[in-house]
């Protein structure tokens, strides 16, 4: 067919040509009894083989951990002890609670994002000069280190010299923010919120802009007013989409312990203390390996569960295409 | 409520005119009113995203007395005091600054380079079970990194890995190449397989056909894999603090290590903040056509 290879790969060609021949029936049916024969097979394998190294290694380490007590000190070395730190689990209100401020602050953070991202986008998608301006110097949070938005949150809330603090005096707020439990899980939260709202407005920008015009002409013409049109024709375009995001940064939420350990470390009074956290401090710091591989296991099967889904609404995608 | 008001002409220079003269226009998208309380929310958004990030550039170029002022100051005599302090006397952030760069740059390029050799098979292969093996590459990547860490450190720690530079690109892979893998698969998959088919045709093997037909209409993608591989990376803190020591040191290190030793030198932290920040601010929007793409992993493609 097209003898150039580098030509344009989405074929606008002649209109009489079928679009998109459907995969060859006529290739040999190359289903290899090995998983990594064939050309596809020795293309995936060197990648794979690293990603195993990296991945299942640590994971069965990390079960093997589960159930042991670790040495560290005279050679590394595992002692078996049962269920033990399984046990322990079930009978630690410490954990416990990092738990429930972890779904605290999942909660919070997620829903806070989506509801602020969703409504930021459709503002910028209003927008008629100056969107492409504004998106981009609303994304720049997302490219800021998670530690350098904590140490930026500790400056700018720093009780005497902080910008913020400064700001807040000015509202009839004289409390230092990072010594209250409350203010303090508030200020973590409202950093993360900072720095990954801009992720979902892209997202869900990106699902706007796929909105029919005509559609928005024709609830425009029934006079139907911004909510409505927002209701019943935006949202629910729009919702494949933003269940993208919610996936993705539920999954991201459980993964990073940065602005919480470099502003907080936890505190005060363990108000910040999450699951990260925790298992942090059971491992390096009271060098309780084995506690803290569970506390890592459990962590691991919440983001599994949503791994799990994101995949399985990938799948339904693909035979669009 | 929107509906009633009449929409606005559609000329932006002609806020002025009644709103009468539109009656009868295209159908616009909200009223005047509305229009103006979206500028005002998005300038709103804009406020609070840019205060932080251009106080911290401001006060990297403040004097000590200046940054520590307890009412904001800004007017000040700007000063490179704080850069300098960085890469002179007692701390020397070059070594840091060296290690950051390798240790991002190598896991971003070797991500992309297996990445993009395993991303194709996967999105060409019609092997059992491929669904598991996505996956697998997908929780991989969104692995809780609180829990990977802490086998990789024992892991490492028996192969005398720990403080090394090789260990840390190593650990960076872990979240890198399966994100490269099915960023990349994404990527592939929009191809249609006949390219390589007629390249095929013409005389090419199979080989020769990835290379020369399907990697060059890639780059896009492989350009916003290596982007987002650096950002990643470059960023950690994690990885860094528990697998690194004396000799691989990275630049989130170096930043957070400046607040717990002998006070807090504010100026240098927003200094360094600034260092850090900014680079990946720059790559990161050179790609932002591929963002949407990028950070979902290819569920949601973009603009």
């Amino acid at each position: 067919m097209d003898s150039s290879p580098t030509g344009n790969v989405r074929e606008t060609g002649s209109p009489a040509t079928p679009p998109a021949r459907p995969t060859p029936p006529a290739r040999p049916a190359r289903r290899a009894a090995l998983p990594l024969a064939g050309f596809n097979g020795r293309m995936m394998a060197p990648g794979l083989l690293l990603l195993a190294a990296v991945s299942l290694l640590p994971l069965a380490a990390v079960i093997a951990m589960s159930f042991a007590r670790v040495h560290l000190l005279g050679g590394l070395r595992l002692e078996g002890v049962g269920a033990e730190n399984w046990a322990r689990l079930f009978t630690d209100p410490d954990m416990a609670w990092a738990w429930v401020r972890t779904a605290v602050y999942f909660v919070l953070t997620v829903g806070g994002e989506m509801a602020l991202g969703t409504a930021l986008a459709v503002c910028l998608w209003r927008l008629r000069r100056g969107r492409n301006a504004a998106l981009s110097l609303l994304l720049l949070p997302m490219f800021v280190a998670p530690v350098i938005v904590g140490l930026l949150g500790r400056f700018l809330t720093d009780s005497t010299f902080g910008l913020y603090t400064w700001l807040l005096r000015q509202l009839g707020y004289n409390g230092d923010v990072m010594a209250d439990q409350t203010s303090a899980f508030a200020a973590v939260t409202l950093m993360d919120i900072w720095e990954w709202t801009p992720l979902v407005a892209l997202i869900a920008l990106a699902g706007l802009t796929t909105v029919p015009s005509s559609a928005l002409e024709a609830a425009s013409l029934d006079g139907a007013g911004l909510p409505r049109t927002l209701r019943h024709i935006v949202l629910p375009s729009i919702a494949p989409v933003l269940l993208v995001a919610l996936l993705i940064r539920s999954m991201d939420a459980l993964r990073y312990f940065d602005i919480i350990w470099n502003t907080t470390g936890g505190g005060p009074a363990n108000a910040t203390k999450t699951a990260s956290v925790q298992l942090y401090e059971t491992a390096f710091r009271f060098f309780d390996f084995g506690y803290a591989a569970v506390t890592g296991l459990l962590m691991l099967a919440v983001t599994t569960v949503v791994a799990r889904y994101f995949v399985r609404l990938l799948e339904r995608k693909e035979p669009a295409r | 409520m929107t509906a009633v008001t009449p929409a606005r002409a559609a000329v932006p220079g002609r806020a002025a005119t009644p709103a009468r003269t539109a009656a009868g226009g295209p159908p616009q998208r909200g009223s005047r009113a509305s229009r103006t309380v979206v500028r005002v929310l998005v300038a709103a958004a804009l406020v609070w995203t840019l205060v932080p990030l251009g106080w911290m550039l401001l006060s990297s170029f403040k004097p000590t007395a200046s940054v520590t002022a307890s009412t904001p100051d800004l007017w000040f005599a700007p000063t490179l005091q704080n850069y300098r302090g960085l890469f002179s006397g007692a701390n020397n952030l070059w070594p840091y600054l060296q290690n950051s760069v390798l240790a991002a740059g190598l896991s971003a390029l070797l991500a992309t380079a297996l990445g993009a050799l395993a991303g194709y098979g996967l999105a060409r292969t019609r092997m059992r079970g491929k669904q598991h093996l996505s996956f697998w590459v997908v929780s991989t990547r969104m692995a809780p990194i609180a829990a990977v860490v802490l086998p990789i450190f024992l892991i490492f720690r028996f192969l005398g890995l720990i403080d090394t530079l090789p260990g840390l690109v190593l650990a960076y892979l872990s979240f890198n190449l399966p994100f490269a893998i099915w960023l990349l698969s994404a990527f592939f998959s929009e191809l249609p397989p006949s390219l390589e088919e007629s390249a095929q045709v013409a005389g090419c093997g199979h080989w020769q056909a990835f290379r020369h037909v399907v990697l060059p209409l890639t780059r896009p993608g492989l350009v916003t894999t290596f982007v987002l591989c650096l950002v990643f990376s470059w960023n950690d803190y994690a990885f860094a603090l528990v697998l690194g020591g004396p000799h691989t040191q990275t630049l989130p290190i170096a930043a957070s290590q400046l607040v717990t030793q002998t006070g807090i030198d504010w100026g240098q932290l927003t200094a360094i903040g600034t260092l850090v920040v900014v680079p990946m601010m720059l790559v990161g929007l050179a790609v932002r056509r591929w963002l949407v793409t990028g950070l979902t992993m290819g569920a949601v493609t973009g603009e």
